[in-house]
């Protein structure tokens, strides 16, 4: 016993001695605190938005978008692109002084090589190159694409971090192809989740999935050098844990932030807060089939539900930077409606439609939703709050709360009634919003199909699809979301405020929807 | 039956009671209303046919159950626990680093409950009805019925945040690199690398969590000191070590606390098992990436593979702890081992 303490002292002397003498560094780092949601760093997998984060840093992709806005797209990669008069043909000059993190120089291959393999891999991300018909290196630098029908979001599309481009010579010395069997024999995943192939500021250091991602500063950038030598971002699952290791100084960003955290904050003079609306569209589902929908598949009723819902209050109930959409398009993409253009509570006009509909005295429903919470929206009090409001023109709503995969089983094919639903934006084109239409992705999970849906919603859908002119686009979409305000079997309920805090001495801080925040861009 | 029979026979029996449970594990996770093809894939490619067709037949979901059952239990009798859905990681190589944040900490946890629940038990025994038996109770109480969540909040709040006497969530801090690998426990591997900063943080990381942890087996364990301790007070042989003139603490250790300690080995045992799987929360709090939060993560993508490797796992554990439950009474109680 006697010889055990004394070893007990001397192991706890030299644990002493030796923590004062570690000397610390002078490197700069930055850390960055962030519910993981991403499996896998290969970009050309990628579809969660913590992914992101670190995709934007690593890789780069042939055009951009401003660090603090989707509204305009940039060169990047691509010092130049023609856009051939039928649409279909897009030919990208590549910029002549771009090197991989390997010294590497950048060549029209490498980018051939990424959207072949990302489109093979047949992985979450790779309906993105659905309109892509062929790609090809006419030259080192000249990299030509040819749709098979016009897209007008093909730009904001190819700024998705699957766009990415990674050295194809690199990536197939470590197992990539982009082979059409890709998805069987591709076996570079493993490589990628360690190291990175790519021409952004950082380079991938280490990956511990669920415990932190480390990036160092790539020496052989091609443009200025980032600030910090080293970000490393640490999964901190939960929220308030985030929030306490900011207040103690151990993270510079919480990326997680939720709206009863802002205000306790505000008065923190260390931290900074970066409030907006997120690009989240939370949603009444309605469904057109009366075998599913009953009497919400009428389209008087669903008029109905579009009146009788306060939006104002149900904004207010999220908290903090939520706002209210006017149609189905959410605030942010272009040629959505102004808020002050959205419906507003009228519960006489509610009343009138549901007496047109044949149902003076309301009716009973069963109101479906995940039982989650959703960056800080809380479905079950949501829920509520529509029910109640509902309850006002004499709709009885039962309210359904469901296991998040089982609602999600049950919505997706489309067998909810009525339900509780969001939807986040593919890419940063308003032309994701079509899925909202007859015969879309959220259109089908309502039944609305081109079987039942009026001929007038069915021509704008088709026309807005392939038109590119902006003016002519933005009318049409003008056009579809004053329908969906009228008719139609969804009703918008509120974008979500999005939060991020920041220690106040962090510079550089800049928001956008697609990548949230560009690290390489911070300073102190 | 000697300790070699007994221990024999029990190993044994662990192989049928392992296929009861693979199967049970099995059929209730495939009995849940809600489709891993959902869970895993995207919006988009959940709505492509061709892409869900290929992920079922990636994942064998397409084989009839009683198929998929049976591949399952032939590629376990290689050693293969399968393919993590959601991570595309193999189940085995993934549980192989969870399982030790996960072990460090229960091993602290029940460290931490051991040394303060006997200690308090014995002390609110011998001292019965007088205060300090009353401010024992009152904490142990405490012990077993503060939520975590609100132990683990206030823990964090005050003793980092304000006090700053503990570092913060993680299991070291973000600028340090684990150690060198052998057996996965940060605390074992640092010192067998001889690496005393990365030891002290690892240890200094493992208190507070382990004080929340073990809260509740310290609350159950005092309690159950204290009833057994009172028992073993009450009888004659404590009358007679005293009527022998040995010192009081004498007689309180090696007479008393000795014979009050069987139910208690039963309760740390059980304890320990818990500790280990049933950690979801403080694991998610102080981001201490362990076995509970990886079948929490699994359960909600509906990540077969993994929700049977955990099951599988936890069987296991359960089953050895009270292998050496039973081996710890052999030790303690004479009478066994000449039954």
């Amino acid at each position: 016993m006697r010889r055990f303490l004394v070893l007990l002292v001397v192991v706890s002397l030299g644990i002493t001695f030796a923590g004062t003498a570690a000397a610390q560094g002078e490197e700069k780092v930055l850390v960055v605190g962030l519910s993981e949601d991403y499996k896998s760093l290969d970009p050309s997998r990628a579809y969660e938005p913590g992914g992101s984060l670190i995709h934007v840093s690593v890789y780069d992709t042939l055009v951009t978008f401003p660090s603090d806005s989707v509204g305009e797209i940039l060169p990047n990669l691509a010092a130049s692109w023609d856009i051939s008069d039928d649409g279909l043909v897009y030919t990208f000059t590549l910029r002549d002084d771009v090197v991989f993190s390997n010294g590497d120089p950048l060549t029209a291959e490498d980018v051939v090589f990424s959207f072949n393999r990302m489109k093979n891999l047949k992985g979450n991300p790779s309906f993105l190159a659905d309109t892509i018909a062929s790609v090809e290196a006419t030259d080192d630098l000249t990299f030509v694409m040819t749709l098979n029908q016009p897209d007008p979001a093909i730009l904001a599309k190819l700024i998705f971090d699957a766009f990415s481009v990674l050295n194809a010579d690199e990536v197939r010395a470590n197992g990539g192809t982009d082979a059409p069997d890709a998805a069987e024999t591709d076996t570079a995943e493993p490589w990628l989740m360690n190291h990175s192939a790519g021409t952004g500021p950082y380079i991938v250091e280490s990956y511990e999935p669920t415990v932190q991602t480390v990036l160092v500063r790539n020496p052989n950038y091609w443009g200025e050098p980032a600030y910090f030598d080293r970000i490393i971002i640490r999964n901190l699952p939960e929220t308030s844990t985030q929030k306490l290791a900011l207040e103690a100084g151990d993270i510079d960003i919480a990326m997680d932030v939720i709206a009863d955290q802002v205000p306790s904050f505000e008065s923190n003079p260390d931290i900074e807060v970066f409030s907006t609306q997120s690009d989240t569209l939370i949603f009444l589902l309605c469904n057109q089939d009366p075998a599913i929908g009953g009497p919400v598949s009428n389209p008087l009723v669903q008029k109905a539900i579009r009146y009788a819902v306060n939006y104002e209050e149900l904004r207010f109930l999220s908290g903090k930077g939520a706002n209210n959409p006017a149609a189905m398009v959410p605030i942010g993409f272009g040629g959505a409606l102004d808020p002050s253009e959205g419906l507003t509570r009228d519960l006489d006009m509610a009343r009138s439609l549901l007496a047109e509909a044949g149902y003076p005295n309301g009716f009973e429903i069963n109101f479906e939703y995940p039982d989650w919470n959703y960056i800080g929206t809380d479905f079950g009090i949501v829920a509520q709050k529509v029910q109640a409001d509902l309850a006002e023109v004499g709709i009885k709503a039962t309210l359904v709360p469901q296991e998040f995969q089982t609602s999600l089983d049950a919505y997706r094919s489309g067998r909810q009634g009525f339900s509780l639903w969001l939807w986040n934006p593919d890419y940063q084109d308003t032309l994701d919003y079509v899925e909202f239409l007859p015969g879309g992705v959220v259109g089908n999970r309502a039944n609305w199909t081109d079987a039942n849906a009026d001929p007038e919603i069915l021509a704008l859908r088709d026309a807005v699809k392939v038109e590119t002119d902006a003016a002519t686009r933005n009318e049409l979409f003008r056009e579809i979301q004053l329908y969906e305000q009228e008719k139609g079997p969804f009703v918008p309920l509120f974008q979500p405020g999005v939060h991020f805090a920041f220690r106040s001495d962090l510079q550089g801080f800049n928001y956008n929807s697609q990548w949230r925040v560009d690290l390489t861009l911070l300073y102190r | 039956m000697s300790l070699h029979q007994f221990l024999a026979r029990r190993l044994v029996l662990m192989i049928p009671l392992l296929i009861g449970i693979s199967l049970v594990a099995f059929i209730i996770s495939n009995a849940i209303p809600a489709d891993p093809t959902a869970a895993n894939l995207g919006e988009r490619a959940a709505a492509d046919p061709k892409i869900v067709a290929a992920f079922r037949e990636k994942w064998g979901l397409d084989e009839p159950l009683h198929v998929q059952y049976l591949t399952y239990l032939s590629n376990l009798l290689k050693g293969d626990m399968g393919t993590s859905i959601r991570s595309r990681r193999p189940v085995s190589e993934e549980l192989g680093r969870f399982l030790p944040a996960t072990i460090e900490l229960a091993t602290f946890g029940i460290l931490v409950s051991l040394v303060a629940g006997v200690i308090f038990g014995v002390i609110s025994a011998v001292w019965r009805n007088r205060p300090i038996d009353f401010i024992v109770r009152i904490l142990s109480l405490i012990g077993v019925s503060a939520p975590v969540f609100w132990l683990a909040l206030i823990g964090l709040i005050l003793l980092y945040l304000r006090w700053d006497l503990v570092p913060g969530p993680g299991r070291l801090d973000p600028k340090l690199r684990p150690p060198p690998g052998v057996t996965g426990l940060y605390t074992v591997d640092s010192l067998l690398a001889g690496d005393w900063r990365t030891l002290r943080n690892a240890l200094e990381h493992l208190i507070l969590p382990s004080l929340v942890l073990g809260a509740y087996s310290a609350g159950l364990i005092t309690r159950i000191t204290r009833s057994s301790m009172l028992e073993v007070l009450s009888m004659e042989y404590m009358t007679t070590a005293r009527s022998k003139g040995l010192r009081e603490w004498t007689v309180i250790t090696r007479h008393g606390l000795r014979n009050a300690l069987m139910p208690v080995v039963t309760i740390i045992g059980l304890s320990y098992g818990n500790l280990l799987s049933g950690a979801v929360l403080t694991e998610t709090i102080f981001a201490w990436e362990g076995i509970g939060r990886y079948a929490y993560n699994a359960a909600r993508t509906l990540d077969f593979p993994v929700l049977m490797g955990v099951s599988m796992l936890i069987a296991i554990i359960f089953v050895l702890m009270n292998l050496i439950v039973d081996i710890l009474y052999y030790w303690l109680d004479p009478r066994l081992r000449q039954a």
